[in-house]
């Protein structure tokens, strides 16, 4: 079957009205989790999962994607009307869209990154069409020792290649895999680090995990720390339609930004953030009017906004073709399919295509609904930012804790919780990444098991993995990922004066 | 320069958790089953590598800190630890008390604290808040998601 086919038949899944219904819950969910400070897609998702039992697999994971591109949109809002940016990917929309908000032109900043996220999130999707088949073409070759070497690549480039330190990001990576070992061995049935609890026999839950790292330890580290920060709320003055000079200016860091954006996400190396600072960058370099940049230039804003949600569609290339989570709503996305039984990757396309394709066909329906959501509706949105702090936060802990003790009705989960609501401020507080710890958690035992698969295959030698190309070739990559910028750290050191 | 003692704690509980993970995974078969592989040989390869990593943080935490940590900026920010005792509290009465008095009421409890965490002192119209938004949740994720949540207290009467 070709493309075309393929994707209308997943039209006919996601424009059942039992579709669109989840598929609008989610856009609406996302943006408004995405507006929230304090409370992200990945939480969302995460308080979410139990309705895995009751809704079938395709309403569901419609809703959770559209949570999660829809994150990305609301997001930016948050960014342009408050000085403190919601998600790390729209710290540089903070920049500038702050500045335009000041300046009066909230609407404008407003109406360039939503126009700018729905034409990046349509071309984007328009790329994970086309390029997913291949993508499976190239999974269907790959055996237990490439998703192997693959996964090491990907914990790899989630943990170092992003955040500000590679050493930190590595140690956050580790402490998901510890996490990830608790519970029982799913190959010989041995209990592994469960130290005779009967909680822990089942291993820890993502949603415990997720939710304390982000939502309780977010309130923590805001509590405690942030409390004194004043926030400004701007206010949207005067039309939010952009002007024909606005359009003029924001088309070509639109199509620069989508395209930046478009293969950071595809790419095992996940992650919005680079890419964005890579549009602003670039944009700044192009402008025919430099003296505006950092006093509120309107490219700054549209290419950056493209670049994240770009990106954002992008990550779900990896996600669905080879079942590679490369970012924690990803993961977190990964363990929803797997709660079906599901194991996202080449073979999904052939198992269960209409559920796959239903999943792609939604996105082009979300950003639809996202544009419409985003643009006229804004201002429905902007009241959420109106909720004081104190309630925000004791709401969202309600949530949370709702969340995490409903699972199983154990108050030891909201023990656990607590503890790893006050790693995740300690992380917070010293600079370590969390998503690394989410992808490392749930990608884990996957790649232990392939690992070990792998070694059955080659009666325990080691060997395998470095005499079948593909894999050889990809943890080749890893290792030059590692070591490159320590050895160009070396070199420069040795130049001191150059 | 003086280490930042915050630093080497954390450095040190990295290594101090790989070293834990090392000694648990002794207990553990490393061989066995098809793959030849037990369940004890990725643990080890965890606990050395965290070990390592724990080492390297803490040579950074005696050189000059945590790369791209400002622990300048930190000064400016003080912990505060009213605001982070009331909502600590909060979350462990929480779990303390949700299996006697049921989820609404130990969800009011959680709210009114982390609230008061946040400098809010109007307690009265945040235990209303509470109560409201606790009932809402509740109906939302006991009759639409099917979670169980614990009636406690006002079982009877519902």
């Amino acid at each position: 079957m070709d493309v075309w086919a393929q994707l209308m038949q997943g039209f006919a899944v996601a424009l059942t009205m039992q579709n669109l219904m989840w598929c609008l819950v989610g856009c609406m969910l996302g943006t408004a989790v995405g507006v929230l400070p304090g409370v992200g897609p990945a939480v969302t998702v995460a308080l979410l999962l139990p309705i895995t039992t009751k809704v079938d697999a395709s309403g569901a994971l419609i809703m959770f994607a559209g949570i999660y591109y829809g994150a990305m949109y609301g997001g930016s809002t948050t960014s342009i009307l408050l000085n403190t940016p919601g998600e790390s990917a729209t710290i540089v929309t903070a920049m500038e869209g702050n500045e335009m908000a000041k300046r009066g032109r909230a609407g404008p900043a407003l109406a360039t990154s939503a126009i700018g996220s729905f034409f990046a999130g349509t071309i984007a999707t328009i790329g994970l069409t086309f390029l997913s088949p291949l993508v499976v073409e190239l999974g269907l070759k790959f055996g237990p020792p490439e998703y192997f070497a693959l996964m090491v690549l990907a914990f790899t480039t989630v943990s170092a290649v992003l955040g500000e330190s590679t050493l930190r990001g590595l140690v956050s990576l580790f402490l998901g895999l510890a996490i990830g070992l608790v519970g029982i061995d799913n190959q010989t049935g041995q209990a592994r680090f469960a130290f005779g609890v009967p909680q822990l026999l089942d291993g820890i839950e993502v949603v415990t995990v997720a939710v304390g790292l982000f939502a309780v330890g977010e309130t923590l580290y805001f509590a405690a720390k942030l409390n004194q920060v004043n926030e400004k709320l701007e206010s949207i003055k005067g039309s939010i339609w952009m002007k024909a000079e606005d359009w003029k200016r924001s088309i070509g860091p639109w199509i620069r930004g989508t395209l930046i954006g478009f293969p950071f996400g595809t790419i095992p190396a996940g992650g919005a953030e680079i890419p964005t600072f890579l549009s602003y960058a670039i944009e700044k370099k192009l402008t025919k009017h430099p003296e505006e940049f950092g006093k509120g230039a309107i490219e700054g804003v549209a290419g950056p906004e493209a670049a994240n949600n770009s990106s954002s569609t992008g990550t779900m290339v990896p996600l669905l073709t080879l079942g590679l989570p490369t970012s924690a709503t990803a993961a977190i996305l990964l363990s929803a399919f797997q709660q079906y039984g599901l194991q996202p990757g080449p073979l999904l396309f052939e198992s269960n295509s209409a559920l796959v394709w239903g999943l792609i066909a939604s996105f082009y329906i979300g950003n639809v609904m996202l544009l419409v959501l985003n643009l006229p509706l804004v201002g429905l949105w902007v009241k959420l930012l109106q909720i004081p702090r104190p309630q925000l936060y004791a709401g969202i802990l309600v949530f949370a804790t709702m969340g995490v003790y409903g699972m199983r009705q154990s108050p030891f989960d909201v023990f656990l919780l607590y503890a790893i609501g006050l790693l995740g401020f300690l992380m917070r507080r010293y600079g370590f990444p969390t998503a690394p710890v989410i992808v490392g958690m749930i990608l884990g035992p996957l790649a232990e098991e392939q690992m070990r698969r792998s070694l059955s295959i080659s009666q325990g030698s080691w060997s395998i993995f470095v005499t079948h190309g593909i894999s050889a070739v990809l943890l080749g990559i890893t290792v030059a990922v590692l070591l490159l910028p320590l050895i160009a750290k070396l070199f420069r050191r040795r130049q001191p004066a150059g | 320069m003086k280490a930042p003692a915050g630093q080497v704690a954390v450095a040190a509980g990295v290594t101090l958790l790989g070293v834990l993970i090392l000694w648990g995974s002794f207990y553990l078969p490393t061989g066995g089953g098809y793959a030849q592989v037990g369940p004890g040989v990725v643990p080890r390869g965890v606990g050395v590598l965290t070990i390592v990593l724990g080492a390297f943080l803490l040579r950074e935490a005696f050189t000059g800190g945590f790369r791209g940590v400002d622990e300048e900026a930190e000064v400016h920010l003080p912990m505060d630890w009213p605001s982070f005792g009331w909502v600590s509290g909060g979350i462990i009465a929480y779990g303390l008390v949700i299996e006697h008095l049921g989820f609404i009421v130990s969800s009011t409890i959680l709210f009114v604290m982390v609230a008061r965490g946040f400098n809010s002192r109007r307690w009265l119209m945040n235990a209303v808040t509470g109560v409201v938004l606790a009932a809402i949740v509740f109906a939302i994720f006991n009759y639409g998601l099917g979670l169980t949540l614990p009636t406690g207290v006002f079982g009877k009467v519902l």
